[in-house]
């Protein structure tokens, strides 16, 4: 009977410190990020020089969140590799040439260290290579994070999107949103937990107020309805996510209080 | 040249994504239930209920005691 109200107790606990955890904080500690499908489709027995370029790719791969598949299909034509995402084509390759960088990169292993170091959250921005618009959109972001009490637990990186050494994050961070590979403008990214990116702020919606909007949203307490219906897409990246630094984040909050559940 | 188009608004013509507006509403929190006052008759009923049986008892042992007495003077 003991053991019973013990139970209780504990599980009453590890509830209460649950809902106390910041989305950010929770995010990164428990939630998987999604995997990605990468598919062959061919419409010819496979060759064997095809299929152990395609065990040399599985290998290359396997400790991103990607896992690839063979498919035939008639109406294939020459063949190809899909990248899908759920059910969302991401992007289609002729060769495993072009999928050098695909799980890794640079820029993606700096974030990555950043978000496993304690940080709240890295904001991407990416740019659209038209001067005046980007500077705009960087002066918001700067005003709000100058003002931000957490501007210390925040990285900006900025990104253009012509990167040639960056294009298939490019490509992944214009896959967030069915639409935005055709708007040419600076879109801002929050980036946090594994590796996921939510839904830019686009153009005039990068603002000061925005800005401090997706920060309250990453340092509020984690609700329930939030993990249920968790926004953003993950990105494709090679790495181990055990043991990351404590979150930064609640030091500033134990220190001012005042900013608790804003 | 669309690359210099300036009439893209994402306030105005492209709604702003759900995760910013939900925080912006605080539609994020539960919020507890507000509990209502509702009316409440049970301490009148109590009383009555009690009045009665009160009243109950008081007729059957009059009329028990008022009975044993009449049995005894016979």
């Amino acid at each position: 009977m003991k053991l019973i109200f013990l139970k209780i107790f504990l599980g009453l606990g590890a509830l209460s410190i649950m809902c106390t955890t910041k989305v950010s904080e929770w995010v990164l500690l428990n939630s998987l990020p999604a995997e990605y499908t990468l598919v062959y489709y061919h419409n010819l027995p496979l060759a064997e020089s095809v299929r152990k370029q395609n065990t040399d790719l599985s290998e290359r791969i396997k400790t991103a969140n990607i896992q690839l598949r063979e498919a035939g299909k008639k109406e294939a034509g020459d063949p190809y590799y899909a990248l899908y995402y759920g059910k969302r084509l991401f992007k289609t390759f002729r060769t495993t040439a072009e999928m050098t960088d695909l799980t890794t990169s640079p820029l993606r292993r700096k974030i990555a260290l950043e978000l496993m170091s304690g940080k709240l959250c890295v904001m991407l921005y990416l740019t659209s290579d038209n001067k005046a618009k980007d500077e705009k959109g960087r002066k918001e972001i700067e005003s709000a994070l100058s003002g931000s009490p957490f501007r210390d637990v925040i990285t900006l990186i900025p990104m253009s999107r012509n990167s040639m050494d960056e294009s298939q994050f490019v490509n992944m961070l214009l896959n967030v949103e069915s639409d935005l590979k055709s708007i040419p403008e600076p879109m801002l990214f929050g980036i946090f937990g594994r590796f996921k990116a939510l839904e830019p702020l686009v153009a005039n919606g990068i603002t000061s107020e925005n800005v401090n909007l997706l920060i309250n949203f990453l340092t509020a307490d984690c609700s329930c309805l939030i993990k249920d219906n968790l926004p953003g897409t993950d990105i494709l990246f090679t790495n181990k996510w055990e043991n990351p630094a404590p979150a930064m984040v609640n030091g500033i909050l134990d220190a001012n209080p005042g900013l608790q559940h804003l | 040249m669309e690359q210099d188009a300036t009439g893209y608004d994402s306030l105005t013509i492209r709604p702003l994504p759900k995760w910013l507006t939900d925080q912006r509403d605080s539609l994020n929190i539960v919020r507890p239930v507000k509990l209502q006052m509702k009316e409440d008759n049970s301490l009148g009923v109590s009383f009555f209920i009690t009045g009665v049986i009160i009243f109950l008892i008081i007729t059957i042992l009059t009329i028990y005691i008022l009975k044993k007495n009449k049995n005894k003077s016979l």
